[in-house]
C-alpha cells in the first residue's frame, strides 16, 4: 500500500488525469439536464488531452525546430512534436463535437421546451 | 497515376461536400443530381482501383511523399479496395432509394446533402487508413455527420441523436485514450509498424491497457452487446432516406477498424494472464449474436426488430475474425459485406411500407403482401440471406465461419450460429405472419411504387444473391489478402 502511495504522489499529472476522467463519467451519468451531460463529456474529452499532454513533457528540451545540419542530433534535447499535434486535432474534433451536440440540444429545448432529460423523454414518448 | 486512385475515392466525396454549400445554395435542385453523381463516379473510381490492386498488388499510398512511418500512410490492400466497392455501392443505392421516400424539408435542404456526402468521404479514410489516430479522425468525422443525419428528422430523433452523441463521443474518447497508451509504449502510430514492436512489449501494462480502451472504444461504435444502447432509437428514429446508408455501414467501419487492429496486433494464442485473448473476444461474440437475436424476437416495431437483427451480426462477425484461423476471418469479412447488404435491404423496406402504407409495429404490417409484390418480393430475399439459405451470400459466411469453428474445435461458435439463424428464423416469421395476413378492411389497392425504388430494391436483391453466386471468389480474395502479410 505505501509503494502504491509512493508512486501516486510521484506522478501527481496522472492522478489528476484519473481524477477528470472519472468525474467527468459521474457528471455525464448523474446529472438528468442536458447542459450537465455536455459539460460532463467535456470534461472526459479534456482529461485525456491532458494525459497525451502530460506524458510528453520533457525536461531540459527545447522547441523540436532544427537549423543547420541535420546530421548530428540529439534527440534528447527536443521534445516530442508529435503528441501536440494528436492535441490540437483531438481539439478540433471536440470543439466539432461540442458544436453538434450544442444545436441537438438547443433543437431539444425548442420542440419541448425543456432541458430536464427524464420530462424531454416523458414528452418525446 | 493508377497509384492515386485511392485518395481520389475520398477526394470525390469530400470537395463535392466542401463545394455543394457554395454552388447549391441558389440552386436547391441541382444537390441530389450532384450528390448522385459525385457517389457514382466513387463506385466507378473504386470498381477500377480494385481491378488495379488485384492485378498489381497492394498499394502504400504516403501522404506528401512522406513515407510511414514518418509520415501518414494509407494501405490499400485487396481486403480495403473491396470494403471501399461495397460501401460506395450501398452508399449509391441508398441515394437512388432516399428519392422515394424524401420529405420536402430534406430535399431542398444543401446541409443534409454535405452531410451524407461527408459521411461517405469519412468511411473510405476508416477502410483505407493504416494509421491509428487517422482511424480516430475519420471515425469522428463518420460519427459527427451520422449524429447530424439522425437528428435531422426533428422531434423525437432529436433526443435520440443526442443520445447518441453522448455515448459516440465517449467511445471515441476512450480509442483516444487507447490510443495515446499505445503511442506512449511504442512511440509510433502506423499500424505495420506497431504490429513489430507490440508483440514483444505484449507483456506490458500499457500495452495491454491501451489496446483494451481501444476495444471499448470501438464496441461503443459497432455497438456490441452490451454497448449496444444507442443503436435501435438512433437508427428506428432516423429520417427514412437515410437510415439505410447509416444502418448498413456506420457500425460494419467499426468493426473494420477493429479487424484491422486485432490481425496485425494480436497474435493468435496470445495470452494475457493466463485468458486467452481471442477466445474472450470470441465469447463476447458470442453472448452478442444470442442476447442481439433474442431481443429482436421480442421487438413490435419493424425497424428496431432489424436494428436488434444488425447487432447480433456484429456478434457472428466478431466470432468469425476472432477465431484465428484463415477460413473463420475471411467468412466473418465475407459476413460483413452481406450483412451491409441485408440491413440497407431490410432499412429500405421499412422505410418504404412506412411511407405508403404507414406502418411502424409489426401490426400496422396486415395486408401489405396483397399491395405491393415488389416490397414482398426484396423481403422474402433478405430473409433468406439473413436467415442463411444457400442460393445468398448469408449462407456461404455463415458456413465458412462455421468451417473455421469447427477447425478451431470451438463448438460453442458453432452453438452460437446456430443459436443465432433460429432466432433470425423467429423473428422473421413473426414479422411474415403479420407482412401476410389477410386484411379485413377494405385498404387492398396496390400503391404505386417509384421506379428509383424498384431500381434500389431489384439491384439489392440482386446483390444479396449475387454475392452467394460470387462468394467463392471473394473470400479467395479476402483470404489471399489476409495472408500475404497485409493487416
Amino acid at each position: 500500500m505505501a509503494e502504491l502511495f509512493q508512486a501516486l504522489s510521484q506522478r501527481p499529472n496522472f492522478v489528476v488525469f484519473v481524477i477528470l476522467f472519472l468525474w467527468g463519467i459521474y457528471i455525464m451519468a448523474a446529472h438528468p439536464n442536458y447542459v450537465k451531460k455536455l459539460i460532463g463529456l467535456y470534461i472526459v474529452q479534456t482529461s485525456v488531452l491532458f494525459f497525451l499532454v502530460a506524458f510528453s513533457a520533457k525536461d531540459d528540451a527545447t522547441v523540436p525546430i532544427v537549423s543547420g545540419e541535420m546530421a548530428l542530433l540529439d534527440a534528447a534535447a527536443y521534445a516530442n512534436p508529435l503528441p501536440h499535434v494528436l492535441t490540437v486535432t483531438a481539439i478540433v474534433v471536440q470543439v466539432a463535437t461540442l458544436g453538434v451536440s450544442l444545436a441537438l440540444v438547443s433543437g431539444i429545448y425548442r420542440k419541448y421546451g425543456s432541458l430536464d432529460e427524464d420530462e424531454v423523454v416523458k414528452k418525446a414518448e | 497515376m493508377s497509384s492515386q486512385l485511392p485518395i481520389f475515392l475520398f477526394l470525390v466525396p469530400f470537395v463535392t461536400a466542401v463545394a455543394m454549400p457554395i454552388v447549391c445554395t441558389k440552386r436547391r435542385s441541382w444537390c441530389r443530381p450532384l450528390t448522385t453523381g459525385a457517389v457514382s463516379v466513387m463506385v466507378i473510381l473504386a470498381i477500377i482501383n480494385l481491378r488495379v490492386i488485384l492485378s498489381e498488388g497492394s498499394i502504400e499510398y504516403a501522404f506528401g511523399g512522406w513515407a510511414a512511418p514518418l509520415g501518414i500512410a494509407w494501405l490499400v490492400d485487396p481486403l480495403a479496395a473491396v470494403m471501399a466497392l461495397a460501401m460506395s455501392a450501398i452508399s449509391l443505392l441508398s441515394l437512388i432509394y432516399g428519392r422515394t421516400v424524401m420529405t420536402s424539408r430534406l430535399e431542398k435542404s444543401v446541409q443534409y446533402y454535405t452531410l451524407v456526402l461527408l459521411f461517405i468521404a469519412a468511411l473510405v479514410g476508416i477502410i483505407f487508413a493504416a494509421d491509428l489516430f487517422n482511424i480516430f479522425v475519420f471515425l469522428e468525422v463518420s460519427a459527427l455527420t451520422s449524429y447530424a443525419l439522425v437528428g435531422a428528422g426533428g422531434g423525437k430523433s432529436l433526443v435520440y441523436a443526442f443520445r447518441y452523441l453522448l455515448l459516440g463521443s465517449f467511445g471515441a474518447t476512450l480509442y483516444l485514450l487507447g490510443v495515446s497508451y499505445l503511442y506512449a509504449a511504442t512511440g509510433t502510430l502506423n499500424m505495420p509498424d506497431l504490429a513489430t514492436r507490440v508483440p514483444e512489449l505484449i507483456t506490458s501494462t500499457a500495452v495491454v491497457g491501451g489496446l483494451i480502451f481501444v476495444f471499448l472504444g470501438l464496441s461503443i461504435k459497432m455497438a456490441l452487446v452490451p454497448l449496444h444502447g444507442w443503436l435501435p432509437g438512433a437508427y428506428a428514429n432516423a429520417p427514412n432516406p437515410v437510415a439505410p446508408l447509416l444502418a448498413s455501414t456506420a457500425t460494419k467501419v467499426a468493426l473494420l477498424a477493429w479487424v484491422r487492429i486485432e490481425t496485425s496486433l494480436i497474435a493468435p494464442g496470445l495470452e494475457v494472464s493466463h485468458i486467452s485473448v481471442l477466445v474472450l473476444l470470441e465469447d463476447i461474440g458470442v453472448l452478442a449474436a444470442i442476447v442481439g437475436g433474442a431481443l429482436a424476437l421480442v421487438q413490435t416495431d419493424i425497424k428496431r426488430m432489424f436494428a436488434y437483427g444488425g447487432i447480433s451480426h456484429i456478434g457472428l462477425i466478431l466470432i468469425g475474425v476472432s477465431l484465428g484461423n484463415p477460413t473463420a476471418l475471411a467468412g466473418g469479412l465475407f459476413y460483413l459485406i452481406n450483412d451491409a447488404v441485408m440491413q440497407a435491404t431490410l432499412f429500405m423496406i421499412a422505410g418504404a411500407v412506412f411511407h405508403y402504407h404507414g406502418a411502424q409495429t409489426l401490426n400496422d404490417l396486415k395486408g401489405v403482401s396483397k399491395r405491393s409484390p415488389w416490397l414482398t418480393g426484396a423481403l422474402v430475399v433478405a430473409a433468406v440471406s439473413m436467415v442463411g439459405l444457400p442460393p445468398t451470400g448469408g449462407f456461404f459466411g455463415k458456413w465458412n465461419i462455421v468451417l473455421g469453428a469447427l477447425e478451431a474445435q470451438h463448438y460453442i461458435a458453432v452453438f452460437a450460429v446456430l443459436a443465432s439463424t433460429l432466432l433470425t428464423l423467429g423473428y422473421f416469421l413473426k414479422l411474415f405472419s403479420c407482412w401476410f395476413h389477410q386484411p379485413v378492411t377494405i385498404r387492398s389497392e396496390p400503391f404505386d411504387v417509384t421506379v428509383p425504388l424498384r431500381i434500389s430494391l431489384g439491384i439489392a436483391s440482386g446483390a444479396l444473391i449475387g454475392l452467394g453466386l460470387i462468394s467463392d471468389s471473394i473470400v479467395r480474395i479476402l483470404r489471399e489478402s489476409l495472408a500475404s502479410g497485409g493487416l
